[in-house]
């Protein structure tokens, strides 16, 4: 029987978990019946050493939930970077790490795989009573995982492979920046990290707040990182989804167009084009398990066009099935009317919009006017004009019926009409 | 991609702690200290003792080390392309630093590969001058905890001046602004920087209590229908605020959620974003807003 380790191999491991506890937090430990008893608590166990305070738990008459309770707006750093600082290696990749980094100290000096191994084995390892076995094998593979990585560089120089540290340090003066970008840019664990190289004044504090903000995304850096790296690539992906209603993911083949990233759900998606159904589709980020980079497709070009020339039918993130040429279009308008020094209303309306236009019908009354591949996904946003809305036509008559149901039920729900009104 | 041990929080400390070791401090305290700054809530009971009994070579149990140097390491490929995605946003001219030596670099994305669909169109103008110096000189006069002084259009069109001692810049990504945060106590705690016209140091000897506003916080009961995937579009939505869910008996859930009382008004827009989905169930006078705001849509008889 392994023994637990506060480290990770697989991120997908804890990321799973973080979400639940964070966005969740009701669920009692029988309730996570998809892993076992003993994972779910070397999970909580990890989860709870990295995020220390974070973490509560309260005992309901069904058991004891645990959850994760974060105010973002006063954390300064998202307190989920921690998590991806959680991988695991072995006692001989820290051991390699420091000692080859210590030999490549200058980037000016260069040394051969042999003349290495004689440094870690004469300089470092001979100093202690039992020292670790280094073979040609492991350490040429460590350097070639460093040479990937581009923190090595590899020089032939007649039949010889030559190695020296990659001359590249972060400039002074990054400090502020970083605190800023890593916590608005998609992935911004990697400003996190690079925050860490110079985070040695003790009690530094960042100088930002930020408000309205999202940290859960940050659980999908990996996969958001992944994606990104396609688009540079122009390359098709196959993506591992775990839909809503299915139980294990399906793999799909899909050419990644661009991340849509919400700030006011907090969710991000990716529009693609997936080969099999010819069309451009969204993807929840957060349902993609695993994402694997293939060839380059020469199509990405005219298909990233033509997600440009829909962008302007998209409310949200649905295209829904449309195939290109036979697009079909919803039409949405609701009209509001405002009293006296209600002006902020209008300036609501214009800096919301999106794709809409605002036109105005008279000095108190203005008219919200949209076409778009999906008007069911402007509904919400609708009902928050709720006490000035005086006319609403969608030609989606499922969508217009649904918002006026669901006005009536909330007058019934807050007392103002009866049941059979 | 992402997930390294090159970017752990025990390699951190590791070389922290070798730092430390090669600037001759030896006392095993002040290494554990080291150890719970850099790494996680167990790691004190694995980071020295590895280092200790031989497990990971690079101390002695004396704590002497063969390692020379204090430990660096370069930059990854990884964090460069994340550098030079920085350097093409538009917001990055409000910091002073040069990123010439990236020129060579691939971005792992650029503006074209992702779009923030929901932000705001009236955000801060990043790309203006005055903006711009306004900005550095705010975030200078707080690294410094210097006094400024500025002018700016009130909300009811009326030019102000004001001194102060900045204290933070809240960023909101929905509404694409930055706040300063003033140490005024109550006159003036947050200005919208996009409303300030000019900003200098104060030069003068008058002193100011440094006194930030505490935040009021209001907590507000939810029940959340479990209809139409609600719960979870509801909680991820809120998910950026202290919360607690609990499910009822009938399937439903309860949400008890902080926010600070100057955010009433959007929060009353958030919840009704949600209609019959979300009901407030305490406290009465926010249920009361609500009821209000339905009262009058009632009185408009939409059909």
């Amino acid at each position: 029987m392994s023994s637990y380790s506060e480290l990770i191999k697989n991120f997908e491991k804890i990321r799973a978990y973080m979400r639940e506890f964070y966005v969740y937090g009701f669920k009692t430990r029988e309730e996570y019946t998809k892993k076992s008893a003993r994972s779910y608590d070397d999970e909580r166990r990890r989860i709870e050493s990295i995020l220390g305070d974070y973490m509560h738990f309260v005992r309901t008459p069904e058991g004891k939930s645990v959850f994760i309770s974060i105010d973002s707006r006063h954390s300064r750093h998202n307190p989920f970077y921690k998590a991806w600082k959680s991988k695991s290696f072995t006692d001989g990749d820290i051991t390699l790490h420091f000692i080859l980094f210590d030999i490549l100290h200058r980037p000016e000096e260069a040394f051969t795989l042999n003349e290495l191994l004689d440094k870690i084995e004469g300089d470092y390892l001979s100093h202690f009573d039992e020292p670790m076995q280094f073979d040609e094998s492991t350490v040429r593979k460590k350097l070639k995982e460093y040479v990937r990585e581009g923190i090595v560089l590899a020089e032939k120089r007649g039949k010889r492979v030559y190695y020296r540290r990659r001359a590249c340090e972060l400039p002074d003066g990054a400090s502020e920046l970083l605190d800023f970008f890593s916590e608005v840019l998609p992935c911004g664990v990697i400003g996190s990290y690079l925050l860490d190289k110079i985070q040695t004044e003790e009690g530094r504090e960042s100088l930002f707040d930020f408000k309205h903000h999202y940290i859960t995304p940050s659980l999908d850096s990996d996969i958001l990182a992944c994606l990104f790296d396609a688009m540079q690539k122009k390359s098709v992906v196959t993506v591992a989804n775990l839909n809503r209603s299915a139980d294990e993911p399906r793999r799909v083949r899909l050419i990644p167009l661009r991340i849509f990233i919400s700030v006011q759900t907090g969710r991000q998606h990716l529009l693609a084009y997936a080969p099999d159904v010819a069309c451009v589709r969204s993807y929840r980020v957060d349902y993609l398990k695993s994402v694997t980079l293939e060839e380059p497709t020469p199509r990405f070009d005219e298909l990233r066009a033509e997600l440009d020339s829909m962008m302007q039918k998209i409310w949200g993130v649905n295209t829904k099935r449309n195939r290109f040429g036979k697009e079909h279009i919803e039409h949405a308008e609701f009209t509001v009317r405002i009293a006296e020094g209600e002006e902020h209303i209008i300036r609501r309306l214009e800096r919301e919009k999106r794709v809409g236009r605002v036109e105005k019908l008279d000095d108190y009354t203005y008219r919200f006017v949209a076409d778009v591949y999906d008007s069911g996904e402007m509904t919400p946003w609708v009902r928050s004009f709720i006490c000035r809305i005086v006319d609403i036509r969608f030609s989606n008559r499922t969508v217009e019926n649904r918002f006026k149901d669901d006005l009536r039920a909330m007058y019934r729900m807050y007392g103002l009409q009866k049941e059979d009104v | 991609m992402i997930f390294s041990e090159l970017y752990s929080a025990y390699y951190n400390a590791v070389a922290h702690i070798l730092s430390s070791l090669a600037q001759g401090k030896t006392d095993r305290r002040e290494l554990e200290a080291i150890v719970s700054r850099y790494a996680f809530g167990e790691s004190g009971l694995h980071i020295v003792p590895s280092l200790l009994n031989g497990d990971w070579q690079l101390t002695r149990r004396d704590l002497s080390t063969p390692i020379r140097h204090t430990p660096t390491m370069p930059l990854t490929e990884l964090e460069r392309r994340f550098l030079k995605s920085v350097s093409l946003d538009r917001r990055v001219r409000l910091f002073d630093f040069d990123f010439s030596w990236l020129d060579d670099t691939q971005p792992l994305f650029t503006e074209a590969d992702y779009c923030v669909y929901d932000r705001y169109n009236d955000g801060d103008p990043f790309e203006d001058e005055g903006y711009i110096r306004r900005f550095r000189l705010i975030l200078r006069a707080i690294r410094e905890k210097r006094q400024i002084k500025f002018e700016m259009i009130s909300r009811k069109g009326r030019t102000v001046f004001v001194r102060c001692h900045p204290a933070r810049l809240e960023y909101s990504e929905k509404d694409d602004k930055f706040r300063l945060l003033t140490g005024n106590g109550g006159f003036v705690s947050t200005v919208n920087l996009s409303r300030m016209i000019s900003c200098t140091l104060y030069q003068g000897d008058k002193t100011l209590p440094m006194r930030e506003k505490e935040p009021l916080y209001e907590t507000l009961v939810l029940r959340v229908a479990n209809q139409r995937n609600a719960p979870e579009r509801v909680l991820l939505h809120f998910a950026h605020f202290e919360k607690r869910v609990e499910k009822l008996p009938t399937g439903a859930y309860q949400v008890t959620l902080r926010y600070e009382r100057e955010d009433e008004p959007e929060m009353v827009i958030r919840i009704l974003s949600f209609g019959p989905l979300v009901e407030v169930i305490a406290p009465d006078d926010f249920r009361e807003l609500i009821i209000d705001k339905l009262k009058k849509q009632l009185h408009l008889g939409l059909k």
